[in-house]
């Protein structure tokens, strides 16, 4: 599966693009439950083999747990949305839409682990490394009140 | 998200994983891989049946793996399915905790 990382591109028109499914998720790790039902669903929908259904999970776990941890630094009580919005044939995209803090997961490093000793492995932090692996795209743009991650699959044929 | 585990021959502890490493199946083993990773002094962790296996499942592979490493104890990964394997090798997991496909030598790795 390659990996394609676009820089943060100008708000384009899709602004007025009305999502095809969209899903609220509080601002608790146990919300992450919904989005497992939510993405099945997608999957028997849009028939996603299971190994392109796992990078789905993979990604969307972590982008939402981030945001979560990270953005809303683990208080509850806030909101973010997941969705899929219109693409090409072939193609899956979701985007992720908060309303923390400026948070770019795609400015964390990206370099290979050299670890000597399992002390040397980050019990977390593996993230981004695991989003730019298994998505197709990954875009960040900064909105006026929070942050947007689209992320797209593309489908076997 | 469930737990087993076997003591085999040689002092060798086998856990089976089975379900969904996802952060709710993290929460269900965490516990109980510590309390294995307190006695355990050669750890099997047996992957088969792990469907997925995203970062905080990793978390708690990687924690009871530090706590067996840190009293002079081993690990290994056992038969994980190609797409755990690569999310294991992604985040470099591999290079510190062997993955053997083949059980006698994930066995003979851990004397």
């Amino acid at each position: 599966m390659s990996t394609v990382v676009y820089p943060v591109a100008p708000m384009p028109a899709e602004e007025t693009v009305k999502p095809v499914s969209r899903l609220t998720l509080g601002s608790r790790l146990e919300d992450l439950t919904l989005l497992w039902r939510w993405v099945e669903a997608r999957s028997a929908e849009h028939a996603i083999p299971p190994d392109t259904e796992f990078a789905i999970q993979l990604c969307l776990e972590e982008a939402v747990s981030n945001i979560i941890r990270h953005g809303y630094g683990g208080h509850p009580g806030h909101a973010l949305t997941v969705e899929t919005i219109p693409a090409e044939t072939g193609n899956l995209v979701f985007r992720i839409e908060d309303q923390a803090a400026p948070f770019n997961p795609l400015d964390e490093p990206d370099e290979p682990p050299a670890l000597k000793s399992i002390d040397d492995l980050p019990p977390g932090g593996q993230g981004i490394r695991l989003l730019r692996k298994f998505a197709g795209t990954i875009t960040y743009e900064r909105l006026a009140g929070g942050n947007r991650l689209t992320i797209g699959f593309r489908l076997p044929r | 998200m469930e737990l087993s585990t076997h003591e085999m021959d040689g002092g060798v502890t086998r856990v089976e994983l089975d379900g969904r490493m996802d952060i709710a199946g993290a929460a269900v083993v965490d516990l109980k891989m510590n309390l294995i990773a307190g006695s355990a002094k050669k750890l099997l962790i047996d992957l088969q049946k792990v469907t997925f296996l995203g970062s905080m499942g990793l978390r708690s592979i990687v924690l009871p793996a530090r706590a067996v490493h840190g009293k002079g104890g081993k690990v290994v990964l056992f038969a994980p399915t190609e797409m755990v394997e690569s999310v294991l090798k992604t985040s470099g997991i591999d290079s510190i905790l062997p993955v053997h496909h083949d059980l006698a030598s994930a066995i003979a790795a851990l004397q």
